[in-house]
């Protein structure tokens, strides 16, 4: 081993060890979603279950917390990209001089922390309300309307920068061109920059879209009396947690997943297609080839078969068996409980021994004088199995023998471990 | 001045100009300039109900930013020692979760920029956008799961046999630490990785023919061409650390709160608003200009920030 072996080691270590920080946490997140525990964990493991994604989907609130954010996001694009791309052909036209300031001033609401976003929006709407009399149901004082603006602020400028990159490789001699044979500056605007813009636009939308989605700094000053979905989830993971959250969280992996191979999928299409067009102008190809129809790629069909199988099976698997494993586990959380019972009045038995082993003789004749009745709970205690822990029994009496009271014996038995598992839905509040 | 308007709207043709001019104007002055303004004007008025707002008893005042330093009248002591010191620790605890990200990305950038290969590096690359897309709440829950008092790292610490009892990681900090660190790791390593990537191959080749040792290419060659993107990388990861309101307010502990959780709390608590946005202020400036002073010192301009 040299030391460049040594150092290849240690570089392969520290970048799988950093995917393990990333994506460890999500791992361990999607796994309790599965688990039909109460609260979400995944030790210890007890049955595979799909029931809180059923959990998930009867919930209202959930429902109309995500139309909320989905008619949010709709309106950010709507508002974020027709700003972003007039921020970014403005770029290149204004004056030299003060084209610092301008860029600082539109990348600015990316840097300014959310929470301060959402506040003066959410002022400034107040007391633009108040100037014109409005009352308090009009559109200054609307939570969407507020949302949809102070998310557009800073959204705006992430599709700007978006706008700007495809816009670098614009040769603007195409516009002259077509302004030279007379065509208007609407029409050079339709049928040469929208066209070139198009991807830009698709990708600055689903940015846009997906920025909007998962923002909840700026939302939560200016969605007032709604919800949306981060709203909700903020909420629900901050008083109480279980394991539908997990399952949201699942549900949410899996799109991403699913979206970034559609990313992939379309990148190499458009890429495939650029090297077409290069062939072409070259003339070593004539004609463009008949273009697949975007449903019919078997890259999109794959993903999406693997996607509904995987589903499926998730949910055969999560949904057969369930009563008889739960009934199970129910039985061995009920027997672990009973023995816990057993010990504990094995002990108090001992105890009382214990005091009567003072006289001596009094432990044997206890042993021997009471045969245990088949359904009493002492019966453990002298089987004959036990005979052997009795002759140590004088001892622990004595070290068991402190002073308790009937009712901290028996807290004992409902230690905050039992109750956890009992009622682990109580957990989260106890954490907060 | 006139003669550049002429000129801006002959070349764009009527229509597109007013659509550029409108959309821009609304863009930055309804939407940027004038809601920060009127923030700073609220921060400096008395905190009256807002059906007398506006009028007289709605005047200017300092006592939003006396609160934050002196505390109320009421108080004995002589600072808000409450107040200073959640600040203190949040720009504190800013400034040490950027450190990590640094520490933790650069050398991972580096990795899959010009050691790893073709497919792989590509496929991890890509691979690094689901935790981006997944919500900042949801990957503050996660942490919260794996270290609760039966998460998975207390479970497997006790197995192991390192601890008897679980440690509460959520009253100690230590949660939300790396809850945060986790939260913006991302927007660290996209531009490191860009900048390190845009770095040509043989100029590393050079160095090592030269005879330089490894840490020294990366301290006189890599490192200073990936400036702009460890700066941009570390503005970002500071600024939004500061401002994060999702990990503190799940992650955090009763004892560890977190700036813009007093700010919430004036907000929706207390309902003074005109403390809420004095706090916002501070919280704004004294992070614009700590990202100033760091860009003065590292010689780095605002433009190369957000490419």
């Amino acid at each position: 081993m040299t030391s460049d072996h040594i150092r290849k080691f240690f570089a392969v270590f520290f970048v799988l060890g950093f995917f393990a920080y990333l994506f460890g946490p999500l791992i361990i997140m999607s796994l309790t979603a599965f688990n039909s525990s109460a609260f979400p964990r995944i030790t210890p493991w007890e049955c595979f279950s799909v029931e809180w994604f059923e959990f998930l989907a009867n919930d209202a609130k959930l429902i109309e917390g995500l139309q909320n954010s989905i008619f949010i996001g709709v309106g950010v694009v709507a508002l974020a990209v027709p700003l972003g791309l007039s921020g970014a052909l403005m770029l290149t036209q204004v004056q030299a001089r003060i084209r610092p300031w301008y860029y600082t001033i539109t990348i600015a609401p990316i840097l300014v922390p959310g929470v301060v976003l959402g506040i003066s929006t959410l002022l400034f709407w107040d007391r633009v309300g108040t100037m014109f009399g409005a009352s308090r149901d009009s559109i200054f004082y609307n939570g969407y309307f507020l949302t949809i603006v102070g998310q557009a602020t800073f959204i705006s400028a992430y599709t700007m920068l978006v706008f700007i990159s495809r816009l670098q490789r614009f040769d603007r001699v195409q516009e002259e061109a077509a302004l030279d044979l007379g065509a208007t500056h609407v029409q050079t605007f339709k049928k040469i920059l929208l066209p070139f813009l198009k991807p830009a636009i698709a990708s600055a939308a689903v940015l846009a879209f997906l920025a909007s989605f998962e923002n909840y700094n700026t939302t939560v000053f200016t969605i007032v009396s709604k919800s949306t979905l981060t709203t909700f989830l903020a909420a629900k993971v901050r008083y109480g947690i279980n394991p539908s959250v997990s399952a949201l969280a699942v549900v949410i992996v899996v799109l991403t997943l699913f979206g970034a191979a559609l990313h992939e999928v379309l990148k190499r299409r458009e890429l495939a297609a650029e090297k077409e067009s290069a062939k072409i102008a070259k003339g070593e190809q004539a004609t463009r080839k008949a273009k697949s129809r975007f449903i019919l790629d078997p890259a999109v069909i794959i993903i999406f078969l693997v996607t509904i199988a995987g589903l499926g099976t998730a949910y055969f698997a999560g949904t057969m068996g369930l009563d008889e494993c739960k009934a199970e586990v129910r039985a061995e959380k009920q027997r672990i409980v009973q023995e816990r019972v057993k010990k504990r009045e094995q002990k108090t038995m001992f105890q009382e021994a214990g005091r009567q082993a003072l006289t001596p003789g009094a432990t044997e004749e206890g042993a021997k004088g009471k045969p245990a009745p088949g359904t009493s709970n002492f019966q453990g205690l002298f089987s004959p199995n036990n005979l052997e822990e009795q002759a140590g029994a004088k001892q622990r009496a004595q070290e068991e023998d402190k002073p308790r009271t009937g009712t901290e014996q028996f807290q004992g038995i409902f230690a905050p471990k039992n109750l956890e598992e009992q009622a682990g839905g109580g957990e989260g509040q106890k954490q907060e | 001045m006139v003669r550049y308007w002429q000129e801006f709207f002959r070349k764009n043709g009527p229509p597109l100009a007013f659509y550029l001019l409108i959309s821009v104007a609304c863009w930055m002055l309804l939407m940027i300039i004038m809601p920060q303004l009127f923030m700073l004007d609220f921060s400096f008025r008395t905190n009256v109900p807002p059906p007398l707002w506006g009028t007289e008893a709605h005047g200017y005042t300092l006592e939003h930013y006396q609160y934050m330093v002196f505390g109320s009248a009421q108080s004995t002591d002589s600072y808000n020692f409450v107040d200073l010191s959640v600040f203190g620790r949040t720009i504190l605890t800013a400034i040490f979760v950027t450190l990590i990200d640094v520490a933790l990305c650069y050398p991972v950038a580096y990795y899959l920029a010009h050691v790893a290969h073709g497919g792989w590096s590509r496929l991890m690359v890509m691979a690094l956008i689901i935790p981006f897309w997944v919500n900042e709440l949801l990957r503050a829950f996660a942490f919260k799961i794996m270290f609760g008092s039966t998460g998975v790292i207390n479970n497997f610490l006790i197995t192991v046999g390192i601890l008897d009892q679980p440690f509460d990681f959520i009253r100690n900090g230590v949660a939300l630490y790396s809850g945060l660190s986790y939260a913006y790791i991302l927007l660290m390593i996209f531009p490191i990785y860009n900048a390190v990537e845009s770095l040509d191959k043989n100029q590393i080749e050079a160095a090592r023919d030269l005879g330089s040792p490894w840490w020294r290419i990366h301290w006189r060659v890599v490192i200073p061409h990936a400036k702009p993107g460890i700066t941009s990388g570390c503005t970002m990861v500071f600024m939004l650390t500061a401002g994060a309101l999702a990990a503190p307010q799940i992650l955090g502990g009763p004892s560890s709160l977190w700036f813009t959780q007093i700010i919430y709390q004036a907000f929706n608590q207390a309902g003074n608003w005109a403390r809420g946005s004095a706090y916002g202020i501070i919280l704004l400036t004294s992070s614009l200009i700590f990202v100033l002073c760091m860009m003065r010192i590292f010689k780095v301009k605002l433009g190369e920030i957000a490419r």
